[in-house]
């Protein structure tokens, strides 16, 4: 019986079905773009290799005979690696949600639940936190926050950065695609995914208030809105003088465009501002109709700009790794000498927000989503 | 091969028309899905051409770069049983609308474990031998005949159950 079966699964799979021409021309596409030429061995190249190797011999035999009279100490096998640091977030009052990622591993904490450990890339939360999409071993992955998987769409790399729509309906994504980064847009439920621009920089898309448009860096550095309704893109004019566009955040409301280079931030469609220093900037965000800038380096401050010439600015004690503020809640992680924290509030100055978690020494915060 | 190690692009492009249609057989065949086999075997072929150059040319290319797709499906399926608290169905559309003359055996064989799935497909759908398998998946080649040998019971006894049905 066993040998009908086997006849049978043959046949069955001489019969299966054929791949879609369009599917192997974007695969061909992919796999040419990951060759690597191999150089031919050459004979110098060889007789170099052999001579490093017999230094290598050398110095094992040299340290292996100090070692022998208790002049060194030799120890064999990899170092031990830490235990990858991961922290337990606490819900801040009042808010729908938060998500980092902490030394290459998500922890979330919504209404919903917790999420904690996995390794991720990139994440980002749906509007109410109500999921969570990250970027986990070369897909795009949906969570509902109790852990239970909405979808995975397979992307071919690892997710850089993610933002999710207002409105929920779609996610805009960096992804690593050989040597470049890929922007693609893709709906709210894992489908109909499409490429918006084949080479950008890794910075997160920002999506305007009404969701039909989005900003983000393309590879000459320059800000671009790519229009949905229109399927256009149109090139934010800056000054030369501020360099590449590293940061950009649409305003929560209305459809002002707030952008920062390596000189400064630049403004359009936003009521007046107060002037900002010519300085490097780290991030910006939106809390209310208040612009933040945090810049600094090492001891980074958060300038708050608000239209009327408004103007503060709070000290947090230490460098902010991360920043997420999305109009309502900011949320800030800060390297301190002593100890790492992570804080959220809704107003500024620093005394004002809450810490929601006392990271591991050494944990290093890549990203941040706060809703 | 020697020409696309060096990076010539003819040479590499007809080694990847030569390959892509069995890699993305076997990457369907696994996962059951069109999109996801679509996606397994671009990557399969992404790994595999960013590899060229750690690949012993006299060995050759079609198990290595099985190998990786089938690889590649089982951790894709597995990664989606891990994110889940449900029991996922492996092949969640594996009622195919494509033409295959043995339909009842295609539903019973979207049954197996992704485990015994790939083996099976490895086996009878790509035509590797059990040693070969074994490499492949990094299996001991016992493991690998006692899958087959489950899997061949199961189909057994799923396509008498219908038989009699």
């Amino acid at each position: 019986m066993s040998s009908e079966v086997e006849r049978r699964l043959e046949a069955m799979f001489a019969e299966a079905p054929e791949p879609d021409p369009g599917a192997g021309e974007e695969a061909l596409h992919r796999a040419l773009h990951a060759l690597h030429p191999v150089a031919a061995p050459r004979r110098g190249l060889r007789t170099a290799v052999l001579a490093f190797a017999a230094a290598i011999l050398l110095l094992v035999v040299a340290a292996g005979s100090l070692a022998a009279v208790g002049a060194l100490h030799v120890t064999f096998g990899a170092k031990a690696k830490p235990r990858p640091a991961t922290s337990q977030l606490s819900l801040p009052k009042g808010a729908n949600g938060l998500a980092a990622i902490v030394s290459g591993r998500l922890a979330v904490v919504t209404r919903g639940g917790h999420l904690h450990g996995l390794p991720a890339t990139a994440v980002a939360l749906s509007p109410h936190a109500l999921y969570v999409a990250a970027g986990i071993d070369r897909s795009l992955v949906a969570m509902a926050p109790d852990g239970r998987r909405a979808w995975l769409h397979p992307v071919g790399g690892s997710v850089v950065s993610i933002a999710w729509a207002p409105d929920g309906f779609r996610i805009a994504y960096v992804v690593h695609a050989g040597r470049r980064l890929v922007l693609h847009a893709i709906w709210g439920d894992g489908t109909h995914d499409r490429v918006i621009d084949r080479s950008v920089r890794g910075v997160r898309p920002s999506w305007r208030a009404d969701s039909l448009a989005f900003a983000y860096v393309g590879a000459g550095g320059n800000a671009i809105v790519y229009d949905l309704a229109h399927t256009s893109r149109s090139v934010v004019a800056s000054s030369k003088r501020m360099g590449a566009v590293t940061q950009l955040a649409f305003a929560p409301s209305g459809n002002g465009l707030a952008i920062a280079g390596r000189s400064g931030v630049a403004t359009k469609g936003v009521c007046r501002l107060p002037a900002f220093p010519r300085r490097s900037v780290d991030w910006i965000g939106w809390l209310g109709s208040s612009l933040l800038v945090a810049h600094g380096g090492r001891h980074t401050a958060l300038d708050s700009l608000s239209c009327g010439g408004g103007f503060g600015s709070s000290d947090f004690g230490g460098k902010i790794v991360a920043f997420d503020a999305g109009g309502q809640r900011l949320a800030v992680a800060v390297a301190r000498a002593k100890n790492n924290v992570l804080v959220v509030g809704t107003s500024l100055p620093f005394r004002n927000l809450r810490s929601v978690s006392r990271l591991p020494r050494g944990a290093r915060v890549t990203e941040l989503a706060v809703g | 091969m020697r020409k696309a190690r060096r990076g010539d692009r003819e040479a590499a492009a007809a080694l990847f028309r030569r390959y892509w249609r069995d890699a993305w057989r076997a990457a369907f065949a696994i996962t059951g899905r069109r999109s996801l086999a679509d996606d397994v075997a671009a990557d399969g072929f992404e790994r595999a051409f960013g590899a060229l150059g750690r690949f012993d040319d006299r060995r050759p290319f079609g198990p290595w770069l099985h190998r990786i797709v089938a690889n590649r499906a089982l951790d894709l399926l597995r990664a989606e049983r891990r994110l889940s608290d449900e029991e996922l169905p492996d092949t969640p559309d594996f009622a195919p609308p494509h033409s295959v003359g043995d339909r009842s055996l295609l539903a019973v064989v979207a049954e197996l474990s992704v485990e015994r799935r790939a083996v099976v497909v490895l086996r009878y759908g790509v035509g590797m031998t059990p040693k070969q398998i074994a490499e492949a998946l990094d299996l001991p080649v016992g493991t690998v005949n006692s899958r087959l040998a489950r899997a061949l019971e199961q189909l057994r006894e799923s396509l008498e159950v219908e038989h009699v049905e």
